[in-house]
């Protein structure tokens, strides 16, 4: 093939992937068609066929930018808020409250918070389903607002006297550890109940986490959310079993490492908080031999 | 997972179309959309950005009529396939009765059809699927740009990359001309109903 054919067909490559939004893979093409043309003097106008190529890799470079900083929860309509709380509630059969849940839960998943609140919200009146809700109503008040919003919540509970103490006594404990992760001086009105049973109640309740997410701002995964198995869970602390071959990821992690931004996925239900590095080993012997163990403590969720 | 109401013999299924990001998913349902429009039920919702990337999901509702006596509703869905919305991928693949797998034909996007495959088999799993047991259909797709002299993989290739160990049922097609869409969907139904039908006995 000739030189002019190349550089054509480099081109016309690279159009077909901008069309199809294959941004790095037609930069690249255009990037070979300017590198074919720079690597050859007799070519007409290859200063002007350099500068219609540059002017095609600036614009897919603002393309590609603005992909990646495309909006992560954007506000959607009702009637789309309504498909997801249809659409992602698998408990049907179950009982209705469940439904609800699980309804205003792929809500705040979807990042759609101001409407989960709102359903989350109508959840309190349910016994059953109170303390979840409220956790959950304090969770939408730290997305959209702050934790100094969720404690006027709380402090709003607690003056209205709508929770029995020992349910009260349970929101609390869930958000003290929240304020406590994030360095936030707030006393919580107490309502007196026996802190030890509730915490112990709490402990016993965590939720079964299948796998947990870690953003790393440093390191091989930089700006990168790396998702690992749980191979065991008792309570608030994770077991993950890291492959030899992610090793370069974790380096960055050493014991006693904060970890904020955390995604814990359950069966049921995705949510964010924190943890902590508590051991970090290389296995020595055995089938899993070279690879990494892993705990982290539950903080916050 | 299905829904099967007994007194009224109605059964809801969710059929999901995964892949990489750009890889048709979509367009595959706006053909179904155009092309089907007896049988779809509503409204195709599309959530995206204003790129036309699906940023949330797809949604499309058919009914399918009564088959052995039972009235049959489907619901496609398509995930997000840009790697940031790994979340959003697993989501909306809770409670999935059958997959389409869209790979893209493209040769510079093989290695991002076989880390979708991938990612699909690690979420399915958290769920307690096997890849290997769900009802499960490959669309080859963009075969149309050979006539534009893009660098195509092989469907050969494409089998031996994706299929090798899954055998499952493949289609060559382009979603931008319709090409192998409703094969592909009909393969997808017949399997998942196959296996339904022997998990809910619900034939007459």
């Amino acid at each position: 093939m000739g030189l002019k054919e190349n550089i054509q067909k480099l081109l016309k490559e690279a159009e077909v992937y901008r069309k199809q939004g294959l941004l790095n893979e037609a930069s690249e093409k255009y990037t070979q068609a300017e590198q074919a043309v720079r690597n050859h003097d007799r070519i007409q106008n290859k200063e002007k066929i350099l500068a219609g190529i540059a002017k095609k890799i600036a614009s897919l470079l603002s393309d590609t930018q603005q992909v990646e900083r495309g909006p992560s929860s954007p506000e959607l309509s009702e009637k789309a808020q309504d498909l997801i709380q249809k659409l992602f509630s698998f408990s049907k059969s179950e009982s209705k409250e469940e439904a609800a849940l699980e309804g205003a839960i792929a809500l705040a998943k979807f990042g759609q918070f101001e409407r989960a609140l709102g359903e989350f919200r109508k959840l309190i009146d349910t016994d059953s389903h109170r303390v979840v809700a409220a956790k959950n109503v304090l969770r939408c008040h730290i997305q959209l607002s702050s934790e100094e919003a969720a404690a006027d919540q709380y402090e709003a509970w607690a003056k209205a006297g709508n929770f029995p103490p020992n349910q009260l006594a349970k929101v609390r404990l869930f958000l003290t550890d929240i304020l406590e992760s994030k360095g936030i001086q707030r006393d919580l009105t107490t309502i007196s109940v026996d802190e030890e049973t509730v915490q112990e109640a709490e402990d016993e309740e965590f939720i079964d986490i299948s796998s947990i997410g870690i953003y790393f701002n440093s390191g091989p995964a930089e700006g990168k959310v790396v998702e690992f198995d749980v191979n065991f869970q008792s309570g608030n602390m994770l077991s993950l079993i890291v492959s030899k071959k992610d090793a370069g990821t974790i380096e960055v992690l050493s014991v006693d490492d904060s970890l904020n931004d955390l995604q814990f996925f359950s069966p049921i239900a995705m949510f964010n908080g924190s943890g902590v590095v508590t051991a970090k080993s290389q296995i020595k012997s055995g089938p899993k031999q070279g690879d990494y163990c892993l705990d982290i403590k539950i903080t916050s969720k | 997972m299905a829904i099967f109401n007994l007194k009224k013999r109605e059964i809801e299924c969710k059929i999901v179309y995964y892949g990489p990001g750009r890889g048709g998913k979509t367009t595959n349902l706006e053909y179904i959309f155009k092309k089907f429009s007896k049988q779809i039920e509503g409204e195709m919702v599309s959530i995206n950005t204003e790129g036309d990337r699906t940023l949330f999901f797809d949604f499309l509702p058919m009914g399918l009529g009564k088959i052995r006596g039972c009235d049959v509703k489907v619901q496609l869905y398509t995930v997000p396939g840009q790697v940031q919305y790994s979340s959003t991928r697993k989501l909306v693949l809770r409670g999935v009765d059958g997959v389409v797998f869209v790979a893209d034909s493209l040769e510079v996007r093989r290695e991002k059809n076989m880390l979708s495959l991938k990612d699909l088999q690690k979420n399915l799993k958290d769920y307690g699927l096997n890849i290997f047991k769900i009802p499960l259909v490959l669309q080859y797709n963009k075969r149309d740009l050979a006539d534009e002299g893009i660098p195509l993989m092989s469907v050969e290739q494409m089998d031996k990359d994706l299929n090798r160990q899954l055998k499952a049922p493949s289609f060559p097609g382009s979603a931008m001309k319709g090409t192998g869409v409703g094969d592909t969907l009909k393969a997808c139904i017949k399997q998942t109903l196959t296996t339904l039908q022997k998990e809910l006995k619900w034939a007459q």
